[in-house]
């Protein structure tokens, strides 16, 4: 069972959830390339310019892994990134659990999304604002000891360090992604789980994945916001365990 | 009532940052006096309402993305920026510090934020990224304009190469005319203008050596050596010499040579730069006083210099004699094309050894001097 976290944070999203499966499953936490403890040399601007980049990455982590027939839990759009890597490699992913799934953020015609284009692009400048802990003084010693963690201790903030010019990188191919041509597509069952009031994927865009998907079906959590896997992560284990 | 600033509740409410508690789930549960009045609502517009439906769409994401996932993780999370949205509808730039309040199992109990103002220091951030921004992009013109201009001189130093190796070939044509002539020439006035010819394509000779030994040395081969120490040094210099006396007629050469060591050079390159070094003191130096060359082994070095009388070398030239094209006052047409010491200066470093030189009101001198290794080092 793999579990890929989403945009704005780490493998840590998934510190209530994976720990409850590693009993049945054999599971599988990774940080993407450019977030968290990944080796930020092997970030590749054009490589990560697209979610297919992504979805690259995690078919080369199954291939490693020898992964057949797993299940594939993903976070925000992570759900779209393993949507992706199952339809490039068949029969790596034998299911996949999509946990607040977008598969287009910014509205269009006859769709919606939730957001304006000027919205996104106000997100990607307010980003710049929030460096996380991040300077290019400390950058150094958080990217270039990764064995020795208490270097980068003094920080006031542990989790989900980001190079800001990652992290607005990442929030461009997010938030401007469009993958509602690619659920048709999806061949392996699939489990949408929708929060209460989650602004990030509302009720009506988790519905667009759930009803595109052929083979899919939505348990509507009572967690509100877009975290279940924090805020509610027994209702997200429970849930999931009705479907692997 | 005179002691209301004694009160904690008071110090709460009225505190110089707003101060706002919501639910594990993110609704406004208590807001402070401040944060209302900085923001223009009425308590009960805000209570139960989620802070998300007060922050702007960017802050709504953020929150939602970062610092509630944060809170979960870490308890809290401090200096982070969020933009909440006045009453009027203006957004209001703050920067707050936020922590969750948990009970003895560590569930969440409620959320607390203190939110400070920071209009000004917000847009001084901004200020200080633009800059960045417009630095980043001049450094990328500069890095460009630069990487055209060496491309550019890249272009120029290959002509120049092609140009002078192309001029060698008609050169070798007319000085095996000028033998054929001399031959057969009958009067002493041809002879003359034979001889001035001869000398003049010796002249032209080192000035596309100089050419080509330039363009090499600029597009990175360098000047390649030839050394032999088994064959003597000596008469190459003379000829030299020898060449030069009789291409300045009327000029006064004198020369003495003490080589009683064995100098692993090579010998054409040192002949070379005597012809540059001489060349430089003819042109340079008082037509009415000798030019003189010295050749000497010490016991660890060889030292040749060449000296001519005559007015000294300007001070402020005295950095640039050994820059390639530089040339001194134009004011004779004798003028080369200012490689002459460039390239003697480069022959000296690739033998491991200096050219310097020194000039007075007595006299200009040039000397080169070089470590006398023995021929395997």
């Amino acid at each position: 069972m793999m579990f890929a976290h989403g945009f704005g944070c780490d493998q840590n999203m998934w510190r209530f959830v994976a720990p409850a499966f590693e009993k049945d499953f054999r599971t599988v936490l990774f940080d993407h390339v450019g977030a968290g403890g990944s080796d930020l040399g092997a970030y590749e601007k054009t490589k990560y310019s697209s979610l297919a980049g992504y979805a690259d990455e995690v078919v080369e982590m199954g291939r490693e892994l020898d992964l057949r027939d797993a299940v594939f839990v993903g976070h925000s759009v992570s759900g779209m990134i393993g949507v992706l890597a199952a339809g490039k490699a068949p029969g790596m992913f034998g299911k996949l659990v999509l946990v607040g799934p977008s598969a287009r953020y910014i509205d269009d015609e006859g769709y919606k999304g939730g957001f304006s284009a000027k919205q996104i692009e106000e997100l990607l400048q307010f980003l710049e604002s929030n460096h996380m802990g991040w300077s290019a003084q400390m950058a150094p010693m958080i990217m270039g000891n990764p064995d020795r963690p208490e270097l980068g201790q003094e920080l006031t903030n542990s989790f989900c360090r980001t190079d800001p010019e990652i992290a607005k990188a990442f929030a461009r191919v997010t938030f401007t992604s469009d993958n509602r041509g690619d659920l048709a597509r999806v061949a392996v069952p699939t489990l949408v789980l929708q929060c209460s009031e989650d602004i990030i994927a509302a009720q009506e865009v988790g519905d667009f994945v759930n009803h595109t998907i052929p083979n899919s079906r939505m348990i509507v959590l009572k967690a509100t916001g877009h975290c279940p896997n924090l805020s509610a992560p027994e209702e997200v284990i429970s849930a999931m365990r009705t479907f692997v | 009532m005179n002691d209301a600033h004694l009160d904690f509740g008071d110090m709460i409410e009225n505190a110089p940052c707003a101060y706002v508690s919501l639910s594990p789930g993110g609704r406004i549960e208590l807001a402070n006096h401040t944060f209302l009045s900085w923001t223009g609502y009425a308590a009960d517009q805000t209570a139960g309402k989620r802070l998300s439906e007060f922050l702007t769409m960017a802050g709504r994401i953020y929150y939602e993305t970062h610092i509630a996932p944060l809170l979960r993780m870490q308890g809290s999370f401090e200096e982070f920026a969020i933009d909440v949205i006045k009453a009027d509808g203006q957004p209001l730039q703050m920067i707050a510090n936020a922590s969750e309040r948990r009970d003895a199992d560590g569930k969440p109990l409620s959320i607390r934020l203190a939110l400070i103002r920071a209009t000004d220091r917000r847009r001084y951030e901004q200020e200080l990224l633009g800059a960045r921004e417009i630095a980043k992009a001049s450094e990328k013109a500069a890095e460009e304009r630069l990487q055209r201009e060496h491309e550019a001189s890249e272009l120029r130093e290959q002509f120049i190469a092609v140009l002078g190796h192309d001029l060698r070939n008609p050169l070798a044509s007319i000085s095996a005319g000028t033998r054929i002539l001399d031959r057969t020439a009958q009067t002493e006035k041809e002879h003359q203008v034979i001889a001035m010819m001869q000398t003049t394509v010796i002249r032209m000779a080192g000035l596309i050596d100089n050419v080509l030994d330039l363009a090499r040395g600029r597009l990175g081969g360098g000047i390649g050596l030839d050394r032999d120490a088994g064959k003597p040094l000596e008469p190459v210099l003379m000829g030299v010499v020898d060449e030069l006396r009789l291409a300045s007629p009327g000029r006064v050469i004198e020369a003495e040579f003490k080589i009683n060591h064995a100098v692993n050079c090579d010998r054409s390159r040192i002949g070379q730069m005597l012809s540059n070094l001489l060349g430089n003191a003819l042109t340079h130096g008082a037509s009415n006083k000798p030019v003189v060359v010295h050749a000497v082994t010490r016991d660890e070095s060889f030292e040749l210099w060449v000296s001519n009388a005559g007015e000294p070398i300007p001070a402020a030239a005295m950095d640039k004699l050994f820059e390639p094209f530089f040339r001194a006052n134009a004011h004779t047409s004798r003028q080369g094309l200012g490689l002459g010491l460039y390239i003697a200066s480069q022959i000296a470093k690739a033998h491991g050894g200096e050219l310097t030189v020194s000039s007075t009101r007595e006299a200009t001198r040039f000397t080169f001097s070089m470590p006398l290794l023995p021929a395997d080092a």
